[in-house]
């Protein structure tokens, strides 16, 4: 934390090393937050460019006051991915439910090469299945909790809401996926 | 004091709160009195706690190994590759002020070595130990200041016979005095085992005198010039 804010200092001085260590030090984080929220490879490496674009463009107004630099970080990814929902949302609706779970589906398994399956994890695969299902509230607070492991008071800066709704998003995230699972044969062993 | 009473609904509600430890101790007590026997909250129950136990337990995905790069090209502009460096580095060497630069320090490394007593044919290691190094250059330095000396003594010596030549020999009064008289019959300078004129004899004569002069003045030099003038 302390780390990170003395990185960002540096980089305001123009410290470019600063910068690259800086981008070493989340690119993963924020590279798998935006693949469980969208579930395609290819668009996350692009939205991963532009968190960082939009970072690199408006470090100065980062206050380390307001929370860690990786919940700001965070703050900007999500922001992003919900633009990038709401952009792809027109798309999306001309489908039906039973059209689009299947479009999932094909998408999942078309937009994966073999080597990458088997990377992902049979569970994995699954559970990323399953989070393309949830409505995008739900999933965020479900990556945001159960997959960054972020505490509630992270996650109430990042999705800006009020602790009751964090709390409330993630026990229906978590239901909700729970079953959304078992529909697709997944069962608790 | 009634204890509190736990439904169905406030599992559906408060699930992730028992998860995440959450709940209060009374709400705890309530929650573990109800659920375990629920035929609805029980299974409910046993399938989110092992979805959050997994969903835990996933590992992240591995970034794309060029994304950093493309990022901080994005970020910092286009980075320079290894080969890019190495061209920029001696892009220099080719000026021609880098090319007398290197000539005029291989030269001087040449002259220094040569004095140190560096022999190029057979190089040693040994040859460019500091201490070898001195006593070569003390060794070499001794022998030119000997040299030196003794070629400043011999000018000397040399310029003191000059000198004494000039003392003895005639000033002439008229130049035309000195133009050689011509005979007939007999070209000057000929050499036709007829005895030298008369003024040939008297410069002959004259450096004879001079030399026994300087014989009795400066016997040891003399002799020394003597030897190394009939070798």
């Amino acid at each position: 934390m302390e780390q990170d804010a003395q990185l960002v200092q540096q980089c305001l001085q123009g410290d470019g090393s600063a910068w690259e260590e800086l981008v070493r030090r989340h690119t993963r984080r924020i590279f798998n937050i935006c693949y469980r929220f969208t579930g395609n490879r290819t668009e996350s490496e692009d939205l991963s460019q532009d968190v960082f674009l939009r970072v690199y463009r408006t470090l100065a107004s980062y206050r380390s006051a307001h929370g860690g630099f990786a919940t700001w970080m965070t703050s900007v990814t999500r922001n992003l991915l919900i633009d990038h929902y709401r952009r792809t949302k027109r798309d999306r609706a001309t489908d039906s439910l039973e059209d689009k779970m299947l479009v999932v589906e094909n998408k999942e398994s078309a937009g994966r090469r073999p080597d990458e399956q088997a990377l992902l994890g049979e569970l994995s695969g699954q559970v990323q299945v399953g989070l393309t299902r949830l409505s995008p509230e739900l999933r965020e607070a479900v990556i945001l909790r159960d997959l960054q492991q972020l505490e509630y008071i992270e996650i109430q800066r990042v999705l800006g809401v009020p602790e009751g709704t964090v709390k409330s998003r993630i026990n229906r995230g978590r239901i909700e996926l729970a079953r959304v699972l078992q529909q697709m044969g997944v069962r608790p062993s | 004091m009634t204890p509190m009473i736990w439904t169905c609904e406030h599992t559906e509600e408060r699930l992730s709160d028992y998860l995440d430890n959450l709940l209060t101790a009374e709400e705890r007590a309530a929650f573990l009195r109800h659920v375990p026997s629920c035929a609805n909250c029980a299974p409910l129950f046993a399938s989110v706690s092992h979805l959050v136990k997994n969903l835990h337990s996933i590992a992240e995905i591995d970034v794309p190994p060029q994304l950093v790069y493309s990022i901080l090209d994005q970020t910092l502009g286009p980075r320079e590759s290894f080969w890019q460096r190495v061209l920029r580095m001696f892009r220099g060497v080719g000026s021609a002020r880098f090319a007398y630069g290197s000539v005029s320090l291989a030269v001087t490394l040449v002259v220094l070595l040569s004095a140190s007593g560096f022999s190029f044919r057979h190089p040693k290691m040994a040859d460019l130990h500091p201490v070898k190094i001195y006593r070569n250059v003390d060794a070499k330095a001794h022998v030119a200041y000997g040299q030196g000396a003794k070629f400043f003594s011999d000018l000397r010596v040399v310029n003191e016979i000059q000198s004494r030549l000039r003392e003895n020999e005639p000033v002439p009064v008229n130049p035309e005095d000195n133009l050689p008289q011509r005979t007939p019959g007999k070209e000057p300078g000929s050499s036709d085992g007829t005895k030298p004129g008369p003024r040939q004899q008297n410069r002959a004569d004259g450096i004879y005198r001079s030399m026994e002069v300087l014989a009795d003045e400066l016997p040891v030099t003399f002799t020394v010039l003597g030897g190394r003038s009939a070798r």
